[in-house]
This record gives C-alpha cells, structure tokens and sequence, in this order.
C-alpha cells in the first residue's frame, strides 16, 4: 500500500493559500484610476520627453491657452493676448494671483513664462516640437510682472491655439523650483499650478495625484485621487474596464463590441489621428533622397495607387465604421473642402497602363504597430489585397516603428512604403512643414513647386489668404498623390459606470482633471 | 574547490566581457535613439547637434571601450529616454520586482512540479500518471502571453478572485506567478518522473522496502532525495528561463520588473539601459548557476572528491 497523503496535503496546502490571499480587484471610489498604453520616459518636466506624458502631466501643469470643444481658444494662465507686427510679436498678460503647489514659489509670473519657454526650446530639450519652436521663437521679453512678449523670427498667427495651447508641450513651471533641482529636475515631483499635485510613484507601473487643497481656479475636480496605471497589453486593459479596476483606457477598434456589451461605454476623439501609407523616395526636391527608378517616382502611379483601395471598406472592417475617408496625411481642419479619392480600380489600372505599369510591379510595404495604430499591419493586408487586384504585389514587412523611422530619417534614397499614422499639429502649418519641406528630416514627399507654396504661405501676413493658401497646397498635396491617404480615425476611450461626464475633443487634450464622479 | 571556484570565476568574467560586446554591437544593429529623440519637424541641423549631444559621433570601438572603462567603475552612463537618469540605477530600481517574481514563480514551479513529478512515478501506467503527463505538455506547449490573458479573463474578469494585473501585494503575484512558472513546471514534473522511475527501480529502494520502511519513508526519504539531483542541475536554466519569459509575462501583467525595462529600452533604442539590463540578467544568471554548482558540490559527494 502506498501512502499519497502527503502529496494531497501539499497540493491542498497550496490551493488554500491562494484563495486565502487578499483580493485587490476593485478600484478605490475616491480614486479615477486610468490604464495607459505607456508613461513614454516618465520624465517630469515638460521639456524632459514626449507629448504623451501628457495624460498625467497635465494635471499638474497648465497652459496659456486652452482650447474649447470646437477647438476655438479661451483665457488660461493667460487672461488675454494679442498679436501685432504682421504675426511675429505675440504679448501674452497673465492672470493674476495663481498659486503653484509648493508655496514657496509663489504666484505664477512672467519669469515662470519665461523660464518655461526657453527651457522647451533648449538645445537639450527633448520635448517633441522642441526644434520647431526653437526656429520660430526669436526672443522672450517680460517688461513687468503680468506681461509676456515673444518675438517670432516668422509670422505665426496661430501661436495661441498652436504651441503655446493646452494640447502642446508648454506647461508652465515654477523656476525658482526647477533651477533648485539642477541635473534632476527631470525625476523630481513636479510643481506646477494644477489641480493635483504628485502623491507617490511606482517606476514604470503607478504614477498617483492626489487633488490640491481649497478651490482651483480653472477646474472643480470630482475625484480625489487619480492613479495612472502603465499597462501595454491591451487585452489587460480591457480586462481590467471590465473587472472594475480601471475607469478609463484607451482601447483597440476591435475591443469597442465586447466592451459595450459589458456595459463599458466608449468615449471617442473624433478624427484625431490618421492612419496613412507613406510612399518612400519621393522627396523630389532633394536629389540624395529622391528615387527615381521607382514606379511611384510618376505620380500616375501614386494617383494609380489611391483609386486602387476601397478605404471606406477598410474603415467599415478594420476601424468599426468610426472614421471618414481622407485627403490628406493628418487631420487639417483647412483641408475639410479636399475630396478624397474615390474607389475606382478601372481608373487605378488605365493610370498604371498609361505609366507603362500595365502589368503591375512589385513593393515593399513596411509595418508596424502604434498607440494608437493596432490596426496598421491589418491596414497593410487589406491595402495589399486591393493593390493587388491592379497588378501591384506588395510584399509585407512587418518591422518596429523605432526601425524604420532611423531608415526613413537616415537622409538616403528609400524604395519602400511603410504604414504610418499621422497626428493633428495645433498649428497645422507646422504638420505640412514636417510632412512635405525637405527641410524635414521625416518629408516623405516634396516638389519644387510644393517648396514655393510653402514659402509662400510662411510669408503670408493675412490670415484668411494664410488659410486660402494651406488649403490649396492640402488640394495640391492630394492630386500630387503625396501618399495613399487612408483613413481620418477617431481614437476611442473605454469609460466604466464610475465615470460619469468625461470627453476628450482634440489630440493631446485628456481633460482627467474634468472627469465626472457618477453619484 | 578552490580551483574549481577561481575556474568559475574566470569563466563568469570572460561571459560578461563577451555579453557586453555582443549586446553593445547588437543593440546598435537596428538604429538610435536619435530618430526617436528627434521631433517631426527636426532638421539635419538638429539630428547632428543631438547626435553629438548623446555622443554617437565617436567610432564605435571608442564608445566600447569608454563603456567598459566606465562601467568597470560602475558607471554605466544616463538613460538617453527616461529624463537622464543612472542606468544602474533604474534597472537596480526594478530588478526587485523582476526578482521576487521570479523567486515566487521558481518556489511554484519546485512544489508542484515535485510534487506531481512523484505522483506520476509511484502511479505509473495509471490514469493519474497520464494525466500528468498531458499537464507537463501542455505546460511546455502553451505560449505564455497566450496563458496569462486567459488565467486574467478567467480568474480575474470572470470569477473575481484575484487583480487583473499590477504590483504591490501578495494577490497580484499569483496569476504572473503561474504563468511564469507552468512552462518550467512542465519540466520539473517530467524530470523528477523520469529520476524517481529510475530511483523506485533501483537496488538500495528494493532492500528499505524489504527492511520494511514505510512507503512514505522509501518515497520521501530515500528515492525523492536522490531524484532531486537532476533538478538542482537544471535550476539555474531554470531561472534564465524565468528570467527571460519575464518579458512577455510582466508586460501582460503589467509589472514593473526588468523584463519590461528591457522591451522599454529596446523600443526606445536607450543603449546605456539596454546594455545595463542585459549585463544586470547575465550577472544574475552566472550567480545563480555558481549557486548551483556549490549546491551540486554540497549535496553529491563525488563532485567535492573531483574538485
């Protein structure tokens, strides 16, 4: 007889103290705990890294400029501005009497602004549109306490809403507080002068705010604490809307079903990001970087290439219908008028026989994923499909974004495209500059022609022929087929029964300090 | 011994020598960090100040040799993407997290992996025998980001009982635990079956049956601590497999360890913390199979009497 007891006790021993153990599933009522795909570099400044610390960021920082839900401006920590000198001297007044969170630095002055801006445009800043700003920004001058002008070395009519607004990088910091810091001001507990000030951390996993002392002046939050959770998996943040752990995350297009179904609702940006196929070697103004030899070197080709693909389908299948067709590479308001290319693959093939591509050729089509942009290796499929029902075989590559944006950035003649998406610049004028001057290290398609409409608009100093003018180079960008322009995609949000008014309207905007406690 | 440990010694160093040019060279294969670092709008201009900022300009053997150099006085530079800080001491600051894991997940894997390893022996043939051995292959079978969305949106999303991820308490060990655990799991259960076999056959287990020891005794006592030599042996693979499984695991679950450090920094192209994590798991992986090798000289007489 054989004695197994002690194996049973073992395996009894163990299941019993994995029940026993506490559960933590739920999340705390007082708290607004957001799941987040990534912290980025989980620096502390504004200056320290990306736009996307942002989403806690910004409930410590504040900005000039705010933006309404139309996107129009309104008072921040400046109370009013103007723009004189045909729009290069922008004279910022400040509100009176705004405290930041530490004390010591008082109310918040033109030195704070000043400081501020020039650490954002400082050649070690890695804040996303650092070297933008630092071209654009001439000098930064504080006649007295309340008062901020910035001189611009071109007209920018759109300094307000643009960079100096909420869904830039420009939070202003105390700089009594971050001179004191030195080399770790980066890692060190933020002080700015909004709503929640830094409660504790847990590197690369918890980042929690804990709501100020007495009124605010811009903002009423309903929550005490909010906990920013890093959570890459997608599928656990789904999991984690529906256990109840988490209030808000944003979520996959192909999550948006289950999730309603189990009561989650979804709260959408609408068209803040666009999913796009970049064609490589275009830059035709730059001869280290034009190619040629490549087929879509004739814009018959390009033009070939966009009628070819049914977009709306793609929309339909792959992005639950929430999205338009586009007509450009990013979301630019100017270019609303421009017509997307319609589906039409008879067109598509008279344009390639015209070329001399009446049989097709073949490509290579780079992708890769984004947040947002999980959808793009699917686009990249279904792009490929249709592509090749005109004669074109694109070969899929699927690569990391990091990979190809040393390759599309490294200066020499590419012969690939890649998916890409591209994102709504507060000032588009900026977004087109980076997208199609051969100035721009990432142009991915440039003429000659296209090079004197931007000058053009750069010196333009009336607003509405300013306007005029970018939308005549969105419409020339779009029949030059500077890309295969896909999709205007919303990015939607999975929101928990806690939540009760929350939205977010424009890219870069989160609004967590305005969220909504249900009763 | 002295021998055999100042041998191992050596043999360690000359691992790390040649990990930090393996990872130093491979980590530079795909890119910089400087095309990540830069903005959309960024000039030629801009990508040359920012390359000379972060120092890339020199010849690739002068930045190796100036790691080494610093690294051998413990600087092993600021991260290029997480606000300059040291990178010692960011990965210092997670490998905690990745350790404890790790440990949990290897205490997990030793009792249950030992535990049905000796049930399937001394039940062999039995429908017990063979259920154990489905268990052990599907644990070698099944991917772990695969396990470990399944074990969320059962025992968390359905039943309740446990977080869905996260860090900081006992509870959120569990289902990270054991998905780090069940393909090491597989392998312990299907190495003790295979020693215990061979033990429960042996001359020495027929004699304490004959002496009439209980079976208890002669399964405990006897056969069990002979089987778990294999074990010992392979612990030390097993960890590296912890280790390096950590990647998908903590960033299914969220946790804040080493392995997450290590996609981070890839993903970001942050060579100083890329070369750190790599040279923090390789030190870590050496120290434990050294454990294992003074465990191995502890327990079996004869390799004491060859050192």
């Amino acid at each position: 007889m054989q004695d197994h007891g002690f194996i049973r006790g073992s395996l009894a021993a163990l299941a019993a103290c994995a029940v026993a153990l506490p559960v933590m599933a739920q999340s705390e009522d007082d708290t607004l705990v957001v799941a987040l795909p990534t912290f980025s570099e989980q620096t502390m400044t504004p200056w320290g890294g990306s736009g996307q610390r942002k989403t806690y960021l910004d409930t410590v920082y504040e900005y000039l400029v705010y933006l309404d839900a139309e996107g129009n401006t309104e008072p921040g920590l400046a109370e009013s501005w103007t723009v004189e000198n045909d729009g290069t001297r922008w004279t910022f007044t400040l509100r009176e009497g705004v405290p930041f969170s530490d004390e010591s630095c008082g109310t918040v002055t033109a030195e704070d602004v000043k400081y501020s801006i020039e650490r954002l445009i400082a050649e070690d800043s890695r804040a996303g549109p650092a070297s933008t700003m630092r071209r654009i920004i001439d000098t930064v001058e504080t006649p007295d306490e309340r008062t901020v002008v910035v001189n611009l070395s071109a007209p920018d009519f759109l300094l307000d809403a643009g960079y100096f607004g909420e869904a830039q990088q420009l939070g202003i910091v105390c700089k009594s507080y971050s001179e004191s810091q030195g080399e770790a001001v980066d890692s060190a507990p933020p002080v700015g002068t909004g709503a929640y000030v830094l409660e504790s951390l847990v590197d690369g996993s918890e980042i929690n705010m804990v709501r100020r002392d007495g009124d605010h002046w811009r903002v009423d939050p309903q929550w005490e604490r909010i906990s920013f959770r890093a959570v890459p998996e997608e599928a656990t943040r789904v999991a984690m809307l529906r256990a109840g752990e988490a209030d808000i995350a944003p979520v996959n297009f192909d999550s948006i079903a289950g999730l309603e179904e189990a009561g989650i609702r979804i709260v959408s940006a609408e068209k803040t990001w666009s999913p796009v196929i970049r064609l490589g070697g275009v830059v035709q103004s730059d001869p280290e970087r034009f190619n040629a030899e490549l087929p879509w070197a004739d814009k018959r080709v390009r033009q070939a290439m966009n009628y070819a693909i049914d977009k709306q389908t793609i929309i339909d299948e792959l992005f639950a219908g929430q999205g338009t067709v586009a007509s450009g590479d990013t979301p630019v308001a100017a270019w609303d008028s421009v017509p997307p290319y319609p589906y039409d693959p008879d067109k598509a093939r008279d344009l390639l026989a015209e070329a001399g591509y009446a049989d097709g050729f073949d490509m290579v089509l780079k992708t890769f994923t984004t947040t947002p942009g999980a959808e793009l290796p699917l686009m990249a499929e279904a792009a490929a499909l249709y592509l090749a029902e005109v004669g074109i075989n694109a070969t899929i590559e699927p690569t990391d974004w990091p990979s190809v944006r040393s390759e599309w950035t490294g200066g020499g003649k590419l012969d690939f495209a890649m998916t890409h998406r591209g994102f709504p610049f507060p000032n588009p004028e900026n977004g087109v500059e980076a997208g199609f001057s051969e100035r721009s290290l990432f142009a991915s398609f440039t003429s000659d022609e296209l090079e004197a409409k931007l000058a053009s608009l750069a010196a333009e100093t009336d607003r509405a022929e300013r306007r005029e003018k970018l939308t005549d180079i969105g419409q020339y960008i779009r029949d030059e087929a500077g890309a295969i322009f896909m999709v205007l995609a919303n990015e939607p949000y999975g929101v928990g029964a806690d939540v009760s008014d929350w939205s977010i309207d424009t890219s870069y905007v989160y609004n967590f300090d305005r969220a909504g406690k249900a009763q | 011994m002295t021998r055999l440990i100042m041998g191992r010694l050596a043999e360690a160093l000359a691992a790390l020598l040649l990990m930090s040019l393996a990872i130093f060279l491979l980590s530079r294969v795909t890119g910089d960090p400087v095309a990540l670092l830069l903005g959309d709008g960024a000039t030629a201009e801009d990508r040359d100040l920012l390359i000379a900022q972060l120092r890339l300009d020199r010849p690739l053997w002068e930045q190796y040799i100036s790691f080494l150099g610093n690294a051998l006085t413990g600087d092993f530079g600021q991260s290029v993407a997480a606000g300059r800080r040291d990178a010692l001491e960011l990965v210092l600051d997670r490998l905690p997290a990745s350790l404890s894991l790790a440990g949990v997940a290897l205490g997990f894997t030793l009792v249950t992996g030992i535990a049905m390893g000796v049930l399937a022996a001394i039940t062999r043939g039995s429908a017990v025998d063979l259920l154990v051995r489905i268990v052990a292959l599907l644990g070698q079978s099944v991917p772990a980001f695969w396990l470990g969305i399944v074990l969320i949106y059962i025992v968390a999303v359905q039943w309740g009982w446990l977080p869905t991820s996260g860090y900081g308490t006992t509870a959120h060990y569990i289902l990270p635990a054991l998905t780090m655990g069940t393909f090491t799991l597989a392998a312990v259960t299907r190495l003790v079956r295979a020693s215990m076999l061979d033990a429960l056959g042996s001359e020495y287990i027929k004699l304490a049956r004959i002496k009439g020891l209980p079976e208890a005794t002669v399964i405990l006592k006897h056969a069990l601590s002979n089987s778990l030599i294999p074990v010992v042996t392979f612990m030390g693979a097993f960890f590296a497999t912890m280790i390096t499984g950590a990647v998908v695991v903590e960033t299914v679950f969220a946790w804040p360890g080493i392995g997450r450090l290590a996609y981070e920094s890839i993903v970001s192209r942050d060579f100083p913390v890329i070369q750190t994590v790599v040279l923090v798991i390789t030190a870590s992986f050496i120290l434990a199979n050294f454990c294992v090798d003074m465990l191995y000289l502890a327990i079996d007489p004869r390799m004491r009497d060859r050192g």
